[in-house]
């Protein structure tokens, strides 16, 4: 196993930790632009408000890994997805501004509450932009992106790849907020968790079906990489039919678990398609990476580390556990419609 | 569009995007060691008005806290967004140490965040003051991390350069360069000072209007007087780096933010219009003999170095490299000063009831900001056209894009950043207006489960009136 290697298991699961725990978040915050009950609604915020920014810390983290260890690729694969990255960093901008306000002011909230939704909206879109941009291929020159900037687009495939991100993010969504209520708002969950289990399934054979006609990238489905990908789609599968199966029933993690077994069988799926290519179909994780000494110490800081960030962490999502408080009793937060005895 | 312009609307829309950034660092940091000591003095001595300045320090801080988060992330994706050369070259170094600063600031400042805001009635009293310092820690090694990378831009070492990229030799060089110690010092004490005056200036306001009395003075009371012991130490520092880097490793910028292009003046120039192409300076205010006693001769004979020296393509843009320096050093002495009329006032007795002051305090609430905005103009046109000083041009790094695609982005992001800045000044300013909690309020207690109170559904404090 060389450094490169160890940069890429690094990288990939800062990804893998970012789209699973932020994923939620950004899902959670599409669904209150659907939900007109404000009861439900603020219960939704809740459950933002109190993680995302420990969420968007792995979105940096995975940004910097990037940086670090593939420096090479980190300055192709930016610029080639200009677009789709400042639309996603105004987006978590509004999003981050407008959840804090939400939470500490009482004025505006509907205002707020749109602009969070929407931001949510737009960010989940061009994630998904930006990684269908990035998989389908990037052209590159003497070492920097020789594309225009649309070229990311491939042919709209990156807009399927954005509808479907939205569709996965939505499913996390209900399931963390199938596990974390009662009632009314998780009966509603175990609906629309169905509902998007169903569309998921869709989109994701559409992505890999259409993958090869859209873009520059060559795959190789057979030979050893069958070994990594099949299996994988069999857990992502799995998972979905799990997922499907615990809306509804108890125990109520059933559908989380079928959650993470979806994110890791698509990883399995995306790195048994793409692996060793970083940014395809030149760039490959060895071809990128950084020499050896940056590895060590960058290694060292995390592995010093995680076992703190794991540790705090696991802390903070143990302070707030259990069910979000009945959406029936909350009372309603405009100060207008209180109606004091 | 040609490549200049490209270079330009990059630089301009790095220049804007880290400048929004630093602003909120510049309240937060100080504001949240300024919420553990309300909540350790809380504890201490169980007096509610600690936790009545808590729990309102603790609104403006949040929101500001979240933007400096979001706008920070914007700056790390600009590192290969519009800066793909540089993301290439310096990945290797300044990668990592920004991987360093994640994994060891902000993943603590985000697992305590959540905890510090809404942990009410759901931890303890003692949870909630390590949270505190948790976040505090957080921001300050974020401070610490930043300063090594830019330090390293400034006075790179540690380095072997091979085919154009940097590669680490050696992490102790890298990290405590030549200009880390001193800059580290300086910009802590900065943003200590800053939100010094931030606290001080709303607490003043609350003594103008009469208003929450005991909140206002305690405030009043330990923004100032941490004012007062750190500015002079802050002069010092900056003499110091003047002296032991700017001077040794970066002249030219000191031929800039000093004004000079010949090196004869002795005097000190204290208000001037440059002609960059023409280099001289279409008009200037001198004072006599200063310059020299700034560097320390008082015979009044020693010259300031002027640009002359430096070749005119390696020479920084004069106007903004002066008048940043300019912003960060008179802002300094006129803190220095008010500061020191505060201890004046405070041996007389006077502090609370001096309302001339208290109106000047008001005034001076964004100083210290503006001082750090200033300083930062300063650090980073002053050392252009270099990336990575004598050592990678900025022309050479930036992203092959579309001229109109970061056009587009940078006229965006300043009509973005104009609503946000505006807004959160409206926020800061109806919080305030709202106050703090009027007394006497409930303990929060630590609720039964299940199930947990709802850390939303309940009003936030202070409310609307």
């Amino acid at each position: 196993m060389t450094a490169a290697d160890l940069w890429a298991i690094f990288i990939g699961l800062s990804f893998v930790a970012y789209i699973v725990l932020d994923g939620y978040d950004l899902g959670i915050g599409v669904f209150t632009l659907l939900e007109r009950d404000d009861r439900r609604r603020r219960a939704m915020y809740e459950l933002v408000a109190r993680a995302w920014d420990g969420n968007e810390s792995w979105l940096v983290l995975l940004a910097v890994a990037f940086w670090g260890g593939l420096p090479l690729a980190f300055g192709i694969a930016l610029p080639a997805l200009y677009i789709p990255l400042i639309l996603m960093l105004w987006s978590l901008i509004f999003r981050g501004f407008s959840i804090e306000l939400i939470a500490q002011y009482r004025g505006w909230q509907r205002g707020w509450g749109l602009a969070f939704g929407l931001g949510s909206l737009v960010a989940t879109l061009c994630q998904g932009a930006a990684f269908g941009g990035l998989v389908a291929g990037v052209a590159v020159r003497r070492g920097a992106f020789a594309g225009d900037p649309f070229s990311f687009l491939h042919h709209g495939y990156a807009v399927l790849t954005a509808l479907s991100v939205l569709v996965l993010y939505l499913f996390a969504a209900a399931a963390w907020v199938y596990y974390n209520s009662s009632g009314d708002l998780q009966a509603w969950a175990a609906r629309t968790g169905r509902m998007v289990t169903v569309l998921l399934a869709a989109a994701t054979v559409a992505c890999w079906a259409l993958l090869q006609p859209a873009g520059t990238t060559t795959l190789d489905p057979g030979s050893a990489r069958v070994a990594v990908w099949l299996p994988g789609a069999v857990v992502l599968a799995s998972g979905l039919f799990y997922a499907y199966r615990g809306f509804g029933r108890h125990p109520d993690a059933g559908p989380v678990w079928g959650a993470l077994a979806v994110y890791a069988g698509g990883v399995l799926v995306a790195l048994g398609l793409l692996y060793p290519h970083v940014v395809p179909p030149t760039i490959t994780v060895h071809g990128a990476a950084s020499p050896s000494g940056s590895l060590t110490f960058l290694l060292i800081g995390v592995g010093l580390s995680m076992p703190g960030i794991v540790a705090y962490n696991s802390y903070a999502y143990w302070a707030f556990r259990g069910k979000l408080p009945s959406t029936e009793e909350v009372t309603p937060i405009a100060p207008r419609e209180v109606v004091s005895p | 569009m040609s490549q200049q312009t490209l270079v330009d609307l990059s630089r301009w829309q790095w220049a804007i995007t880290a400048g929004f950034h630093i602003t909120f660092p510049s309240v937060t940091v100080g504001t949240s060691v300024f919420l553990v000591l309300c909540y350790a003095a809380y504890m201490r001595t169980g007096r509610e008005v600690y936790l009545r300045m808590f729990r309102f320090w603790r609104r403006i801080f949040a929101v500001g806290f979240g933007l400096g988060v979001v706008a920070g992330i914007v700056l790390t994706f600009e590192f290969g967004l519009n800066w793909g050369g540089f993301a290439h070259n310096v990945g290797p170094i300044l990668g990592v140490i920004i991987g360093m600063e994640v994994v060891t600031a902000f993943f603590l400042e985000a697992g305590f965040l959540g905890l510090l805001i809404y942990g009410d009635g759901r931890i303890s009293q003692r949870m909630m003051l390590f949270s505190a310092a948790m976040v505090s820690l957080g921001t300050l090694l974020s401070v610490t991390w930043i300063l090594a990378a830019n330090s390293w831009m400034q006075t790179p070492a540690g380095y072997t350069l091979v085919n154009g990229q940097f590669l680490p030799h050696n992490w102790v060089q890298i990290i405590f360069n030549p200009s880390f110690g001193w800059r580290i010092l300086h910009m802590l004490m900065a943003v200590l000072i800053s939100a010094s005056w931030f606290v001080t200036g709303i607490s003043a306001w609350y003594l103008v209007r009469r208003r929450h009395l005991d909140v206002g003075r305690r405030g009043l009371s330990i923004g100032l007087g941490a004012a007062a012991i750190l500015l002079p130490l802050q002069l010092y520092l900056g003499d110091g780096l003047a002296f032991n880097y700017v001077g040794p490793y970066q002249l030219t910028k000191l031929e800039a933010f000093e004004g000079n292009w010949t090196s004869t003046n002795t005097g000190y120039n204290v208000l001037l219009w440059p002609d960059q192409s023409a280099a001289k300076n279409d008009w200037v205010i001198t004072i006599p003999w200063v310059g020299s006693a700034i560097a320390k001769d008082w015979s009044g004979k020693t010259p300031t170095p002027g640009l002359l020296l430096t070749p005119a393509p390696l020479r920084p843009l004069v106007l903004p490299t002066f008048y940043g320096f300019r912003l960060m050093f008179f802002g300094a002495l006129l803190m220095f000063a008010a500061a020191m009329i505060g201890v004046v006032l405070r041996l007389r007795g006077r502090l609370y009831t001096a309302g001339w002051y208290h109106k000047g305090l008001v005034a001076l609430t964004p100083i210290g900001i503006l001082a750090i905005i200033g300083g930062w103009v300063l650090a980073e046109t002053g050392r252009q056209p270099w990336l990575v000083y004598g050592k990678l041009l900025t022309a050479n790094a930036v992203s092959p894009l579309d001229a109109w695609q970061v056009l587009a982005s940078l006229v965006l992001f300043i009509a973005v950043y104009l609503m946000l800045l505006g807004t959160y000044i409206w926020y800061v300013a109806r919080v305030v207006r709202d106050g703090p909690e009027e007394s006497p309020i409930p303990e929060p207690a630590r609720a039964p489960r299940p199930p947990v109170p709802s850390t939303l559904a309940a009003p936030p404090v202070g409310g609307v009136r």
